[in-house]
C-alpha cells in the first residue's frame, strides 16, 4: 500500500515535471514578445532591452531553464509580469473560484446524471429512454459557450433574476454551474445507464429479486455497489478536467478563476504565470485522479491496490 | 420425398403484438429512429454547407451597412444580417466549409496515428505498448484546452495548424479503442494459423488483424468528428480558430455575443447550426455503432 502510494506519486510528479518543462519550452519558442506586451507601444529599443534584462530572457534557453528549476525547488516560480507579483501567489488567488465551481458542477452533475441514467436503465429501449436519450445527446451536442450565452440571455438579461457574470454572491455561481452541468451530466447518465443496464442483466440480481427484495434496494443497493467504480471514475477524471480550468465558461461569465487566467497569461506571454498555472493544475488534476484510484478498495473489497493487472 | 404442404394459416403463440414488444425488436426499432434522425440532421446541415457557393446568397464578407441586424427572414436574409450587415446564413454556410472541413481532416488524422499505434501496440506488446500507452496516460494529466491554445499560440491559427491540433486532444481515444480490439483479435486462432504459414508479423497484422478491427473503430471516428466540430467551435470562440478564408463557426458566436440583447440572432442561429450538426452525427454514430455490435453483448461494457 505504502509502496503504491509511493509509486504513484513519483509518477505523478515525473508527469508535473515534464509538462512543466514541455510548456517552459513551448511559450520560448512561440512568437511573441513578453517585452512588447509589458513596455506597451511606445517603447524604444533600449526600453525592451532594459525590461528583457529585468525578466532575465537576455539569457540563453538553457541558463533561463537552469533558474527556473532552482527556483522551482525552492518553491519560487518567478514573479507574474503583468500582475507584478509572484506567480504562484496570483494562481492560488484564483484556485478557490475554479474548485468552487468544479465541486459545485461535479455535485450538480451526480446529483441529476445518477439517478437519470437510473430512470434510463430501467426502461431500457422503450420510446420514453428514445426521448431521454434524445436530451442527453442535446446536451452532449451543445458548444459550451454557446449554451453559456443563451443561459445568460434568458436568465440575467430576458428574466433578470440571476446576475450575468462574476462572483458577487451565490447566485452568481448558478449559471456557469448549470452550463458546465449540462454537457457532463450528458455523459455521465450515458455511463450510468450503461452500467446499470448490464448489473440489472446479472444473476446475483435475480437472486436478489426472487429472495423479494424492494426495487429500490435492488437498484441502489446491490446494483450500484458494481457500477460506482466505473461511475466514480468517470466523474473524478471529469472533476479533474475542471480543476484544469473551465476555460470557456470562466470567459463567457467573466468567472474569475484559473480559466480565464490563462486565456490572459498567454495574451500577455506572461511566461511565469503560464508555468504556474500549469504547474498547480496539472499537480491538483494528478492528486484527484490518485484519490478517486485510493478509493477504490472502499467501493470494492476485491481491489487491492498495486495489485490490479495493468491491462 | 416433399410433399407439397397446403399453405394454411396456422395459430401462433407468437403474435405480432407479442414479437412487436420483444426486447431485439425494440431494441432495433430505437436503433432504426435515432440513425434516422441523425442522419437528417447531419443532411441538413451538411448539404447547404457543401452547396454554399452554388446557393443564391450574397457573399459572406459582402458589408451593407444600410442593412445592419436586420432580423431573421427579412427579405432576401433568412438568418438575418449581423453588426456589418453581412448575410449571416452566407456566413454560417461559408465558415461552416472551414469548420467541416477542419473536423474532417483532425478525425482522419486521429484516426490513423490512433489506429496505427494502438494496433502496434496490441499485437506487440512489450515496450512498443508501454511507450505508447504511457503517453496516452499523460495526455489525460494535461490541461488540454491550454495546451491546444499554446500550440496554436505558438504556430498561428491557421487551418493546418488547428487540423494538426486536435488530433493531439483526440488520437488516445482511437488508440484505446484498438489496442483493446487487437489484443482481443491477436488470441484468436486464425493467427496462430498465420504464423504457422510463416507469414511476417506485420503481415499478419496489416492483411489479417486490421480489416478486423477497421469497422468498429471507423463508427468511433465518426462520433469523434462531433467532438472535433465542437473543440474547433470553442478555440474558435476564444480567438484561436481559423480565420481565412472565412470565420467560422465559433467566432461568429463570439462576434455576435456582443450583441445578444439587441440583436439576439447573430450569436443563437450559428450555435444551433452547430447543435444541429453535432447532435446528426452523434445520433448516426450511436446509431450505427450499437447496430453493429452484437445483441447478446451490447447492453454490457464496450
Amino acid at each position: 500500500m505504502l509502496r503504491y502510494l509511493g509509486l504513484r506519486i513519483g509518477q505523478g510528479l515525473l508527469t508535473v515535471f515534464l509538462t512543466v518543462s514541455t510548456v517552459f519550452l513551448l511559450v520560448r519558442l512561440a512568437p511573441g514578445d513578453p517585452a512588447a506586451a509589458y513596455a506597451g507601444p511606445t517603447a524604444t529599443t533600449e526600453d525592451l532591452e532594459r525590461v528583457r534584462a529585468q525578466f532575465g530572457l537576455d539569457q540563453p534557453l538553457l541558463a533561463q531553464y537552469g533558474v527556473f528549476l532552482r527556483n522551482l525547488v525552492q518553491g519560487d516560480l518567478g514573479t507574474s509580469y503583468s500582475f507584478q507579483a509572484p506567480a504562484l501567489d496570483v494562481v492560488l488567488g484564483r484556485l478557490p473560484y475554479t474548485t468552487t465551481l468544479a465541486t459545485s458542477a461535479i455535485l450538480l452533475t451526480t446529483v441529476v446524471a445518477v439517478p437519470l441514467g437510473v430512470w434510463m436503465a430501467r426502461r431500457a429501449d422503450t420510446m420514453r429512454e428514445l426521448a431521454g436519450n434524445m436530451v442527453t445527446i442535446a446536451g452532449q451536442s451543445m458548444p459550451d459557450f454557446w449554451s453559456g450565452i443563451m443561459l445568460l440571455t434568458l436568465f440575467a438579461v430576458a428574466v433578470p433574476i440571476l446576475p450575468a457574470s462574476g462572483f458577487a454572491t451565490w447566485g452568481g455561481l448558478v449559471l456557469p454551474t448549470v452550463t458546465i452541468a449540462i454537457l457532463q451530466v450528458a455523459l455521465i447518465s450515458r455511463l450510468v445507464r450503461r452500467e446499470m443496464v448490464a448489473a440489472l442483466g446479472t444473476p446475483y440480481l435475480s437472486v436478489a429479486r426472487s429472495r423479494g427484495f424492494g426495487e429500490g434496494t435492488l437498484i441502489w443497493r446491490y446494483a450500484m455497489a458494481n457500477s460506482a467504480i466505473p461511475v466514480l471514475t468517470a466523474l473524478g477524471t471529469r472533476f479533474a478536467a475542471m480543476l484544469n480550468g473551465v476555460v470557456v465558461v470562466e470567459v463567457v461569465f467573466s468567472w474569475p478563476g484559473v480559466g480565464s487566467l490563462v486565456v490572459r497569461a498567454l495574451e500577455t506571454r506572461d511566461y511565469p504565470l503560464i508555468q504556474a498555472t500549469v504547474l498547480v493544475t496539472a499537480a491538483l488534476a494528478i492528486g484527484v485522479q490518485l484519490l478517486v484510484d485510493l478509493a477504490y478498495p472502499l467501493l470494492d473489497p476485491r481491489v487491492r491496490l498495486g495489485k490490479v493487472a495493468s491491462s | 420425398m416433399s410433399a407439397v404442404l397446403p399453405s394454411v394459416e396456422r395459430p401462433s403463440a407468437v403474435t405480432p403484438a407479442l414479437r412487436a414488444a420483444a426486447p431485439a425488436v425494440r431494441r432495433a426499432r430505437t436503433l432504426r429512429i435515432k440513425t434516422w434522425i441523425g442522419l437528417v440532421c447531419t443532411a441538413v446541415v451538411v448539404l447547404p454547407v457543401v452547396m454554399a457557393s452554388l446557393l443564391p446568397l450574397p457573399g459572406p464578407d459582402t458589408q451593407d451597412l444600410s442593412a445592419r441586424r436586420l432580423p431573421p427572414l427579412t427579405d432576401g436574409h433568412l438568418f438575418g444580417t449581423d453588426q456589418l450587415g453581412r448575410d449571416l446564413l452566407s456566413r454560417v454556410l461559408h465558415g461552416g466549409q472551414v469548420s467541416l472541413l477542419v473536423g474532417l481532416l483532425a478525425v482522419l488524422t486521429s484516426g490513423l496515428i490512433g489506429l496505427a499505434l494502438g494496433a502496434l501496440a496490441g499485437y506487440l506488446g512489450g515496450w512498443v505498448d508501454g511507450v505508447a500507452s504511457r503517453l496516452a496516460e499523460a495526455q489525460m494529466a494535461l490541461p488540454l484546452l491550454m495546451m491546444l491554445l499554446l500550440v496554436v499560440a505558438l504556430f498561428g491559427s491557421s487551418v493546418p495548424v488547428i487540423t494538426a491540433v486536435i488530433p493531439l486532444a483526440q488520437w488516445p481515444e482511437v488508440f484505446r479503442l484498438t489496442r483493446s480490439l487487437v489484443l482481443v483479435e491477436r488470441g484468436k486462432p486464425y493467427i496462430d494459423a498465420a504464423r504457422v504459414l510463416g507469414l511476417h508479423r506485420i503481415t499478419i497484422l496489416y492483411r489479417h488483424v486490421l480489416p478486423n478491427v477497421v469497422r468498429p473503430v471507423s463508427l468511433v471516428v465518426l462520433l469523434l468528428l462531433a467532438q472535433a466540430v465542437l473543440l474547433e467551435s470553442a478555440l474558435s470562440y476564444l480567438g484561436a480558430g481559423p480565420e481565412r478564408p472565412f470565420a467560422t463557426w465559433g467566432r461568429i458566436v463570439s462576434d455576435g455575443q456582443d450583441y445578444v440583447t439587441t440583436s439576439w440572432w447573430i450569436a443563437t442561429l450559428p450555435g444551433l447550426v452547430i447543435v444541429l450538426l453535432v447532435v446528426g452525427v452523434n445520433l448516426l454514430g450511436d446509431g450505427l455503432r450499437d447496430r453493429s455490435r452484437r445483441p447478446r453483448t451490447s447492453g454490457g461494457k464496450a
